[in-house]
């Protein structure tokens, strides 16, 4: 057994009720949330975020089951899920630096 | 950034210094879950951190007050600023490094006086920010920069230490174990007394390229994985096997040392008091 | 950048707690120790933290503090070393409280990265190490001066200036704890008091005030809940300490840091808090100026001493007046920053100093218009009699250079 599964799986039931949201400028492209998520929502984009890396994007959110399994493993605070239409939802980037 | 990171986080230090796929981000976030689960607010809660790793690339990354000590001596810090400040929840952010090799003496006089912090000893079992030499935590035999020929010092895990001390709540995770990890670190931080959780976690840049050959994130987060449960992703056993889960759970069951402090300061007074009505 | 401070210098005693004794409404007069009166002076500057380890002979401040500290609702703490000592004092500190931990040389030693964290973060705190004869434990029952230069250079890495106090009797020591802690609380830095085993354990007079919470001249503990938290690339003083508690936001670190606090590697980051840390000092020499002198205007020979031997070479200079000498003595108060106008008159200085090694000497030699007419008196493990001083006095007035005595040491290099 692995913690990380190489096949993904087709989310069952109604698509489209998660927000997931990633701070792209924050992503240092570790792969965790591409390769611990069960469906396939991630990619990787093709031109570099300011702190060098390729980061992470949301390219299928409508496959998102919301088991937050990304936003445990992000190391660095990038990720956000939250249910559509919730009063909690999720932030894009560092609001500004101080 | 995640909502956690936005509410309690100082928005300047992120992204944080760490390396790609070091997990010493995993367990903040982790611990800003546990935080914002007991409803604390940011100025209820009181970061101390040390040097290395762990203690570089927490410090200052929490919004409210926090300080990062010099090597080893965050709980030597805590425990005066706990004296003055005793009503807070302190998390002492430190690594196995300044826990248990430079400032184990300050953790067994902090446990041993039951003092209200939780301690998180976030493990990458080596001194990885000077370059990926052994610790006291380094697994026997496993080759680092300092242990070319594999380790041959026998190692220690800094929870037996605690807990002979007379820790009040002392617990082990690892970087795979995040629901885990915020339920433990809920119930440390509900210890009026001295909470110690360790955490082991990948170190990618030095411990991985050294010690286990690769620094594939992805690798060195399954060999945490593998070692947590026991059993390698080919399904043979592994080396050997961390125990985890709350080893020792006395919360709330010795009084705090500030509190002992703050008691005998009262009965002092009261017969000065009552002394001087006398005369 | 270029701000020169000079101090104007003149015979007498100059130190603030000239008046103090007149200003307290009523007191006792008691027969105690050293370390009493820097227990006392301490507690009557508003410490309420007392985190150390007992060593001879600073023990007694120790055990002192064990007794008073929880009457007055402040807490006594033994920590497992002096190093837990003093980071605890800073923590404590910086938790709002004022603190202060006593040691002697091995303890201080270990005391070195506490002191820098402290001194970066520009904690208030106070330092007493009672100096004895080294090096190491060396002979734990008598008195030396061997931590000269260390009180100076505290803590690794240079780029910061101390602010070092030295008492020779026991009502001073508690007038200048009281005077320690309120430099510490206007510079936000920690103050260390150098005495040493005479001063720290023998009985004299002493008169203590009545009413600590009556005393006029103690600046009491406020707090900055704003940014800049570190106002670098300034000097100014009286900008009171941060405090962790109330959720400022308050960043404190072993590094070089910004006006929030956190770590910054940068050389621009690194001059502006060296600014301050060293110009907040230099630039306000002149509220660090203590000292006492005689003869400036007018000595040929000038006895150079601090401390407890002070007393026995402020003797000889008077014996060696009365018997037609011109001679003069200075005794600095105020080690760091070194008052080097004390030393401007062309002079022959004789600097007495509790050691073999000769430190206080170098300053001199530094300070003074020509190093050939500065002489040391090296001693250890005891005082310098006044028949010696006398003697030394005598033997460079008349003939230009010490006499042969013997268990004094007199080479520099």
């Amino acid at each position: 057994m692995a913690l990380f599964k190489a096949e993904k799986k087709a989310p069952k039931g109604p698509a489209g009720l998660w927000d997931v949201v990633i701070g792209e400028d924050m992503c240092k492209a570790c792969g965790f949330c591409l390769s611990v998520c069960p469906t396939d929502v991630f990619a990787y984009r093709t031109t570099a975020n300011r702190l060098g890396w390729f980061p992470m994007y949301v390219a299928h959110e409508e496959n998102c089951v919301g088991c937050n399994l990304c936003y445990q493993i992000c190391p660095d605070f990038c990720i956000d899920v939250a249910p559509k239409d919730s009063a909690g939802a999720a932030l894009a980037g560092p609001p500004g630096r101080r | 950034m995640n909502r956690l990171a936005a509410k309690y986080l100082r928005p300047s230090q992120i992204p944080t210094k760490a390396c790609h796929g070091c997990g010493i981000g995993m367990i903040e976030n982790w611990l800003l879950q546990a935080i914002d689960e007991l409803g604390l607010k940011q100025e209820d809660v009181i970061f101390g951190t040390g040097i290395g790793c762990v203690g570089r690339q927490t410090f200052a990354t929490w919004g409210g007050d926090n300080f990062g000590a010099t090597h080893g001596r965050a709980l030597a810090v805590a425990t005066g600023l706990k004296l003055a400040q005793p009503h807070k929840k302190y998390l002492i952010v430190v690594g196995d490094g300044d826990a248990a090799s430079i400032g184990t003496s300050h953790l067994v006089h902090a446990a041993r006086r039951n003092l209200g912090v939780t301690v998180i000893c976030e493990d990458n079992m080596g001194y990885e920010s000077t370059g990926g030499q052994f610790s006291p935590t380094t697994p026997a035999g496993y080759v680092t920069n300092s242990s070319p020929y594999g380790m041959v010092e026998p190692g220690f895990d800094p929870c037996d230490v605690v807990q002979a001390a007379g820790a009040t709540f002392v617990a082990e995770t690892t970087a795979t174990q995040w629901h885990q990890t915020v339920k433990i670190v809920k119930k440390a931080l509900q210890n009026d007394g001295f909470s110690f959780v360790h955490v082991r976690f990948p170190c990618n840049e030095n411990f991985g390229a050294y010690a286990l050959g690769t620094r594939d994130t992805l690798k060195n987060l399954e060999w945490i994985y593998e070692h947590t449960q026991g059993r390698k992703t080919d399904g043979s056993e592994s080396d050997f096997t961390w125990q985890t889960g709350i080893r020792h759970d006395a919360s709330n069951s010795k009084p705090e040392f500030t509190s002992l402090l703050r008691s005998m300061n009262a009965k002092v007074r009261a017969k000065m008091a009552e002394e001087a009505k006398g005369r | 950048m270029a701000t020169t401070v000079r101090i104007p210098v003149k015979d007498g005693l100059v130190a603030p707690w000239m008046d103090w004794e007149r200003r307290c409404p009523d007191g006792r007069r008691l027969l105690e120790a050293g370390t009493y009166a820097l227990t006392e002076g301490a507690i009557a500057a508003g410490c309420r933290v007392f985190a150390g380890y007992p060593i001879t002979p600073a023990t007694d401040i120790a055990e002192y503090m064990s007794r008073r500290l929880p009457q007055v609702n402040g807490y006594y703490m033994q920590c497992e070393d002096e190093l837990a000592g003093m980071h605890a004092c800073a923590g404590a500190s910086l938790g709002g409280l004022k603190a202060m931990t006593a040691t002697s040389g091995p303890g201080y030693t270990l005391m070195h990265d506490a002191y820098g964290w402290a001194l970066t973060n520009e904690i208030p705190l106070v330092v007493v190490d009672a100096m004895r004869v080294g090096p190491i434990s060396g002979i734990t029952g008598a008195p030396g001066q061997g931590e000269f230069y260390v009180a100076r250079y505290c803590t690794h890495g240079g780029n910061f200036e101390t602010i070092v106090l030295s008492p020779s009797s026991v009502q001073e020591a508690f007038w200048l704890t009281i005077d320690a802690f309120n430099l510490s609380e206007r510079f936000r830095t920690p103050v260390t008091i150098l005495t040493d085993q005479v001063v720290s354990d023998m009985w004299e007079d002493l008169f203590i005030p009545g009413d600590y919470d009556a005393l006029d001249f103690v600046v009491p503990r406020k707090h900055n809940l704003m940014m800049p938290f570190y106002p670098v690339g300034t000097a100014e003083i009286d900008v009171p300490p941060n405090l962790i508690g109330q959720g400022t936001g308050v960043c404190v670190s072993a590094y070089t840091h910004t006006e929030e606090g956190y770590d910054i590697e940068e050389m621009e980051a690194q001059w502006a808090q060296t600014y301050r840390l060293v110009n907040k000092v230099r630039h306000h020499r002149g509220e660090l100026t203590r000292y006492e002198a005689m003869g400036l205007e007018d000595a040929d020979v000038i006895a150079v001493a601090y401390g407890a031997n002070a007393r026995t070479v402020k003797t000889g200079v008077l014996e060696a007046r009365r018997q037609g000498l011109r001679a003069g003595f200075v005794r600095p108060i105020t080690l760091w920053p070194f008052i080097d106008e004390l030393f401007e008159r062309d002079a022959h200085y004789v600097v007495c100093e509790l050691n073999y090694d000769g430190q206080l000497v170098r300053e001199v030699q530094r300070a003074a218009p020509d190093k050939t007419k500065v002489h040391f008196m090296g001693k250890s493990a005891e005082l310098h009699t006044v028949a010696e001083v006398v003697a030394g006095l005598e033997g460079v007035a008349r003939r230009g250079r010490l006499p042969e005595l013997p268990y004094i040491w007199t080479q520099v290099r």
